[in-house]
């Protein structure tokens, strides 16, 4: 008796589970492509409790989206759609168990750099930086030389000057070696994702080893002529005036205390 | 409650005139010395990209740098009592500003850590330490306010170059800026072209008897080979035997053991809490700033009639302040409060800073100071070295802040009331150590005037031959009045 209970309860928790899973949203659209604007919708077409609903943006909760509305049918408008608003929307109903769907919300890539001025140091090695942000995230990475209108593309791996790293999110161009004459100017660093390009520029300042002597000198000599004034002003003071402003006797009388020094070194 | 063997100087120093361009020029050395180490480590990212060090590697070039300022003190300590303050200074300067420079062509970690860290350390332990001295040289009652802004220099100095050295970072990368960095340190030697020596009187004040005109010198004399002798020594455990700068010293490494590991790890914390990066920046800058202010301030305050007898006091009540605050931290959650502890941080580590080496002249005296001082900051460098990184483990081990703070401020607490405590024992005992000598000083006198009254009377009894019978009565009468006058001045000085 107690195994038919067993398993009868099993059967029906099955079937409640594959109710479930069955539950039917209807996501209007299916996704979102290089729009400005979209109204996303989701309706469920099962009959299941509903106690409310809410929308999620890439694993957070929009707070503004939760309503305890029992309608089957919800919405959630993206007024201007830019890469900070595209991603991952989930609309959740509140039911037993909840249910929801996805749509993907895609847009161009957001391709920034992450400084827009570099410098490096001759000889040294520059480091320039690309990321990006938005869904989906780069599949490809390119990086250029030159200004807008010619361009020489940079293929990593062909010689030891140029290395390029690159991950979904951030790509990296390291120039090694630089020099004054060759590596100075604009550098273009372009991503790709299904839905197209994105590019920034980066300008790159080659300073000289020498830059920072000058600064350097100019420094030495301040301080040079800064000692010398001190000690000469204190030579020029001596021998009456830098005693006296040194130190006070212990006497009231600071108008005859040169007399009495005089005094008591004749004494003894 | 009277300040400890502080007048020993033999002369009154100037209180003023040009001992405030001295202040100045002590500003100065004393905010190279204390914030260098720690405005070096904005270009550890860039030292470790390209030399390849790691995050603690490039670290330790601080660590290094401030171990090395500290144990240079006994060193520093003869060269001050032999050379005087400026040549100290100019040398410090020379050394610290030409290593930083050598140290911008270094190809490896390992020179850096020799050129930064050693010599560069030591030259800024020759610039502390001869700051220090020179005003204890050039004030005696405005003491206390000079101490406070010249150690003011150390937050000024932190505030102007963090941001120096970012520019300077970005516009000439880590070597031009650890160039440029060490012509900045050579105006160190300008500092110390201020620092004009102070000459002595050789003969002492005016106004007393002759006698002891022809004592003082001898004393000094004296004094002045055992210092000399003293001197000759780096290390003089021979302070040890002073209860005071015991005390002092068991203090001060129980703060300092407790005090660097909360700035540290303030912003880590903040973030923690959920403060953003650059609010958390800026809780230390709000810091810095309060620090800058009250530094002077409390100077100005422990000058004061009512401060000054009581500055020991004053001192562990800072440090209990401090260590109260850190305890209060852990409740603190939002921005707002965390701003207010900042600032309270500020206010209570600025406290303590100022009066740290005033205390120190305080208890020793301007002649025994400097050697006082470079023992101090040798024996200090243990808890400095071993405190944060026993803060982080705390962190690590337990994975919350709370307890770093509860650990700091606890043992910075202890160390404030056990300040307090020693203090009040220790001038108990020197009161009753006076209150035993002026007895015996005062014997010595009786029994030297008796005796010479007695020589008197022994002169005028030979004329009188009635009296030569009884010449030894007289003698003995005498003697015993000249016992019972003391014995009647022992009963009324216990009061």
């Amino acid at each position: 008796m107690k195994l038919l209970w067993a398993v009868s309860a099993l059967l029906l928790s099955c079937w409640r589970a594959d109710a479930s899973t069955a539950a039917n949203i209807v996501a209007n659209p299916p996704e979102v492509s290089n729009q400005t604007y979209a109204v996303l919708t989701c309706n469920l077409t099962d009959n299941l409790a509903i106690k409310g609903s809410y929308w999620v943006h890439n694993g957070k909760i929009i707070e503004d989206s939760k309503s305890t509305d029992t309608s089957p049918y919800i919405t959630h408008t993206l007024e201007k759609i830019t890469h900070t608003s595209g991603g991952k929307y989930e609309c959740v109903f509140l039911t037993e168990p909840q249910v929801n769907q996805t749509i993907e919300v895609k847009t161009l890539p957001h391709v920034y750099a992450y400084k827009h001025s570099e410098h490096g140091n001759e000889k040294d090695k520059g480091v320039l930086v690309c990321m990006s942000h938005g869904y989906p995230l780069p599949t490809n990475w390119n990086w250029y030389k030159g200004d807008d209108e010619d361009q020489e593309p940079i293929i990593n791996g062909t010689s030891d000057k140029y290395e390029i790293r690159s991950t979904p999110n951030k790509t990296t161009l390291t120039i090694n070696d630089l020099s004054i004459e060759n590596d100075i100017g604009d550098y273009i660093c372009s991503g790709t994702n299904e839905l197209g390009t994105n590019k920034d520029k980066i300008h790159l300042r080659v300073r000289s080893r020498l830059a920072a002597l000058w600064p350097f000198l100019g420094i030495v000599a301040e301080v040079i002529i800064l000692v010398t004034i001190i000690f000469i002003y204190e030579k020029r003071r001596k021998p009456d005036e830098v005693n006296d402003g040194m130190y006070t006797m212990k006497s009231n009388s600071t108008a005859n205390h040169k007399d009495k020094n005089v005094r008591q070194r004749n004494s003894n | 409650m009277s300040p400890g063997p502080a007048d020993d100087l033999g002369y009154k120093p100037l209180d003023g005139g040009w001992g405030w361009v001295v202040v100045f020029g002590a500003h100065i050395s004393i905010g190279f010395a204390y914030s260098t180490s720690k405005a070096l480590s904005i270009f550890f990212k860039a030292i470790q990209d390209d030399l390849g060090a790691s995050y603690s590697e490039a670290a330790w070039i601080s660590s290094i740098m401030l171990a090395a300022m500290y144990a240079g003190g006994p060193v520093s300590s003869v060269l001050v009592d032999r050379f005087g303050s400026r040549p100290v200074v100019i040398v410090g300067g020379l050394l610290c500003g030409v290593s930083m420079a050598i140290a911008s062509v270094g190809s490896s970690i390992i020179y850096i850590y020799f050129f930064i860290g050693i010599i560069g350390g030591f030259g800024l332990a020759l610039n502390l330490n001869a700051s220090l001295t020179i005003i204890s040289k050039y004030f005696l009652v405005k003491r206390p306010l000079a101490n406070g802004l010249a150690m003011a220099g150390s937050p000024v100095f932190l505030c102007l170059l963090a941001p120096l050295n970012q520019f300077l970072l970005d516009s000439f990368g880590w070597r031009g800026s650890l160039l440029i960095l060490g012509g900045l340190i050579l105006n160190c030697c300008v500092a110390g072209a201020l620092m004009r020596p102070v000459i002595p009187p050789s003969k002492p004040s005016s106004g007393s008897p002759q006698k002891m005109v022809e004592e003082q010198p001898k004393k000094r004399k004296t004094k002045l080979k055992e210092s000399c002798m003293k001197t000759a020594k780096f290390l003089d455990l021979s302070f040890f035997k002073d209860r005071g700068f015991v005390i002092y010293l068991i203090g001060n490494m129980m703060f300092i053991f407790g005090a660097y590991g909360p700035i540290v790890f303030l912003s880590a914390y903040a973030i923690d809490q959920g403060v953003e990066e650059y609010s958390a920046a800026y809780l230390l800058t709000i810091m810095g700033f309060v620090d800058m202010i009250v530094r002077p301030g409390t100077g100005l305050v422990a000058s004061s009639k009512w401060i000054r007898p009581r500055i020991q006091y004053f001192f562990s009540f800072a440090m209990v302040f401090n260590g109260t605050c850190h305890l209060l931290c852990p409740l603190l959650k939002s921005y707002v409060l965390l701003v207010v502890y900042a600032v309270f941080f500020g206010i209570s580590f600025g406290m303590v800073f100022a009066l740290i080496f005033e205390c120190l002249m305080d208890l020793m005296g301007s002649q025994r100071f400097p050697s006082a001082v470079g023992l101090v900051t040798i024996i200090e460098c243990i808890p400095m070295l071993l405190g944060p990184p026993a803060a982080g483990l705390l962190v690590d081990i337990f994975d919350d802040y709370k307890y770093l703070f509860f650990m700091c401020g606890s043992v910075i607490t202890a160390g404030g009331l056990f300040l307090f405590v020693m203090n009040i024992y220790n001038y108990h005992m020197l009161e009753k150590e006076k209150e035993k000598e002026a007895k015996d000083t005062l014997q010595n006198q009786k029994t030297v005037e008796t005796q010479g009254q007695a020589g008197v009377l022994e002169a005028e009894m030979k004329h009188t031959p009635e009296a030569a019978l009884e010449r030894t009565e007289p003698e003995a009468k005498d003697k015993n009045g000249a016992q019972r006058a003391p014995r009647q001045e022992d009963a009324e000085t216990p009061n």
